[in-house]
């Protein structure tokens, strides 16, 4: 109620403004020129071949960062020496803003889909392990003894104990990756590329076509949005 | 000395770490050009320590996250106050968070650019927008989640709604917006980085961006490891605050 | 007649990693089990009583001294001994058949219907109806009793308990006390009961083992001649109240441990 009066409000002073030349529509464009902008968008061909870009980029690295970092992330909760081991760089890694490793990758893997993909990947990979790991971690000793006075063995033990206790803070780190992983994947591609959403973000800035560029930003807004509502659902259905 | 095996591995593992970096690249396994090496990124440091470019790019992000985040923690803490306090204020203000924090806010750059020029301001503007939500939801979540028995026995020796506030609600939500200024900060500084990598302020991001571009690898990373290096002390920095206040927790069961 | 289970000179001890040495929790602590007994620990915090459980459970290594059950030294968990922990140790995702088919699972159990085999038990403890409940709908006492069917799934030969109702409400203990009894009485399982309740120990036991303060020790054993069946009145009975006097007469004036 409150919310959507809020909002309401706030698109209509938006559409109004500009048309009482309170602010120049050039900086802010309004609402409906927005949304035609988006008609024009979705009927014209370059989105979906953007977007099929950014997709295969932001779902190749996201899946690798799956891959890799629950068993990862796993095996550092379960063995101590590893983890002293592996903890300093990881927790540096996870400390630095994964945008700023964007101009080495560039470096190293050039302008094309492999950079973003690396973006994504270790943008999304960090939380992934560093969650995973702490899930091990906090699984609650009654649960680990009472298997043991079971006969069970370290197998078991891992497999029936420690995997679906820790699942919901692999969840979180799932959930924290997916939003790092859309957020690499478009500032990559503002950063330097030939194609995908943020290499269209970027040509429409520089062209001042406000709301274009609106359309895209909010399409990825409502992207990002989805995937981690969708995220929580799964993580409230796992946890009990 | 069992306490002090985490530490020791740390310290071994970072050695390590560098040792074979550098071997690799003496040995010929790596390419110098991709990934330069220690004792190189260490001159470069120095150089740029001695001549002063590194305290002057380092100066600039630090102002520009010093404001980003200074005018973060005013505005947040302000506003996650009146939302924790007033029902209605939340509902309002509710969208318009959820809005900023999950959208990326940097793809909103050439929009900033054209509002506020291609300069610091714009670089603080972002930095801003990162982290003013985690703070804002943070603190209103430890004004709204203040606990019964607390308010109850508050209430018992006669408090009004202001004493409520002041003596009671604020000191009781200290711990959530620490915590709310520890994920800020690191939000904060990544907004500065970033937008420094679009935006040629000056900063430690905008001389990545530049090195970048003329493919000068040392130089590179020698930013990059400052950054890192802030970003790990002020993590740890407000990490460390957070468990001093861990005392103060209160939850709904107390 | 060997004893079902000998304790000999067992002294468990625990490393304090933030201070340096050990925390003994036992001492030096010897008792005999016969079989089908009934046995009740009781002592006050701290002095020790899980860790002689944990022990014989074998999921303790013993500083020194040894563990026997029928004669043969523990040296780990096994299908003859099963526990229930104070914390019930429930797993969350599982409901209440799956978590009472758990020790069957790892136990490897083939050549019946482990979910049959479970249900019987569910119902044994008189939970039918609830056999697809998770843990967090269940009352604190309610997920006790998946403990305990879990435990007695197993068909052990010894029942270890870890102040079992130590987390429930005072009444809810009682009854379950109470119904531990009933399902006890049908298999006379050798039973090892910890509790801090003087009541509880006495109601239950055949035996009532008095330990120390930590280092724990054995203070006293006292033979409980009450007969069995135990209705709950028998609290007020004056050979009850007798017991009790006793034993908290050892408890109390026991003489504070050196430091």
């Amino acid at each position: 109620m409150i919310s959507t009066v809020a909002v309401a409000l706030f698109l209509a002073s938006w559409e109004i403004a500009p048309r009482l030349r309170l602010v120049d529509p050039f900086f802010t464009s309004r609402p409906s020129q927005v949304l035609s902008a988006g008609v024009d968008i979705v009927r014209g061909g370059t989105l979906w071949h953007d977007a099929a870009v950014s997709l295969s980029e932001f779902a190749a690295g996201f899946a690798l960062a799956l891959a890799a970092g629950v068993p990862i992330g796993l095996m550092l909760g379960t063995f101590p020496t590893l983890r002293y081991l592996v903890d300093p760089p990881l927790m540096a890694l996870y400390a630095t803003p994964q945008l700023a490793l964007l101009p080495i990758i560039v470096l190293w893997l050039g302008i094309g889909m492999g950079s973003k993909i690396a973006v994504v990947f270790i943008g999304s990979v960090i939380p992934i392990v560093v969650n995973s790991m702490a899930g091990v971690r906090q699984v609650e000793r009654p649960l680990v003894l009472a298997a043991r006075s079971f006969c069970a063995t370290r197998r078991d033990v891992f497999i029936k104990v420690i995997l679906p206790a820790s699942l919901p803070a692999v969840m979180i780190g799932v959930r924290l990756g997916l939003s790092r992983a859309v957020l690499g994947v478009v500032v990559a591609e503002m950063y330097v590329s030939q194609e995908g959403v943020g290499n269209q973000i970027m040509r429409l800035g520089s062209a001042f076509r406000v709301d274009h560029l609106l359309v895209y930003v909010l399409l990825v807004s409502a992207f990002g949005l989805g995937l981690t509502t969708a995220a929580r659902k799964l993580e409230e259905r796992v946890a009990r | 000395m069992r306490p002090l095996k985490p530490v020791l591995l740390g310290v071994v593992s970072f050695a390590v770490i560098l040792f074979s970096w550098e071997a690799a690249v003496r040995l010929g396994w790596l390419n110098p050009f991709f990934t330069s090496q220690p004792t190189a990124i260490a001159a470069a440091l120095a150089r740029e320590a001695g001549s002063g470019e590194l305290a002057r790019s380092a100066a600039v992000s630090l102002r520009e996250f010093i404001a980003g985040f200074g005018a973060a923690i005013i505005v947040g803490l302000t506003l996650g106050v009146l939302a924790g306090w007033y029902r209605s204020v939340e509902y309002a203000l509710d969208p318009f968070i959820w809005f900023v924090y999950s959208a990326p806010l940097i793809a909103f750059y050439p929009l900033f650019v054209l509002w506020l020029g291609l300069g610091t301001h714009t670089v603080i503007a972002i930095s801003f927008l990162l982290s003013v939500t985690p703070i804002t939801v943070n603190t209103a979540t430890g004004i709204r989640t203040l606990s019964p028995t607390l308010l109850l026995a508050a209430r018992s020796f006669g408090a009004r709604p202001r004493d409520v506030l002041w003596k009671v609600a604020l000191p009781a939500s200290v711990p959530m917006v620490v915590a709310g200024l520890r994920l800020g900060v690191g939000r904060a500084l990544t907004g500065v980085v970033v937008a420094e990598l679009f935006v040629p302020s000056g900063g430690l991001g905008s001389s990545i961006a530049y090195n970048g571009g003329l493919l000068r690898t040392t130089d590179m990373l020698a930013s990059l490891m400052v950054i890192v290096v802030l970003g790990v002390v002020c993590t740890q920095g407000l990490s460390a605050i957070e468990s001093r206040f861990d005392s103060w927790r209160t939850g709904p069961g107390l | 007649m060997t004893p079902h289970i000998r304790i000999d000179g067992l002294t468990v001890a625990y490393d304090k990693p933030l201070a340096g040495g050990a925390f003994i929790a036992v001492a030096n602590l010897s008792l005999d089990v016969p079989r089908g007994t009934f046995v009740t620990i009781v002592g006050p915090s701290g002095c020790g009583k899980s860790s002689v459980l944990l022990a014989i459970a074998g999921l303790t290594k013993p500083a020194s001294g040894r563990v026997l059950v029928n004669d043969a030294p523990v040296v780990g968990p096994g299908r003859d001994r099963a526990m229930v922990f104070q914390e019930f140790a429930l797993m969350p995702w599982r409901t209440v058949v799956e978590n009472v088919r758990f020790g069957l699972e790892l136990q490897r159990w083939s050549g019946e219907d482990l979910t049959a085999r479970a249900l019987r038990y569910v119902r044994l403890v008189g939970l039918q109806g609830f056999d697809q409940y998770r843990p967090h709908q269940l009352s604190g006492g309610m997920r006790q009793r998946v403990g305990i069917a879990r435990a007695l799934a197993v068909d052990p030969e010894i029942l270890l308990l870890d102040e079992p109702f130590g987390a429930l409400d005072a009444q809810t203990r009682e009854s379950m006390g109470d119904e531990l009894l009933k399902i006890w009485e049908q298999d006379k399982k050798t039973a090892l009961f910890v509790t801090h309740s003087i009541d509880e120990a006495i109601f239950l036991g055949d035996i009532v083992v008095i330990m120390s303060k930590g280092p724990g020790r054995i203070l006293e054993t006292i033979p409980i001649d009450l007969p069995r069946p135990r209705p709950i009145d028998l609290m007020d009975t004056p050979t009850f109240v007798e017991y009790r006097r006793r034993i908290r007469h050892h408890l109390t004036s026991e003489t504070p441990a050196r430091a």
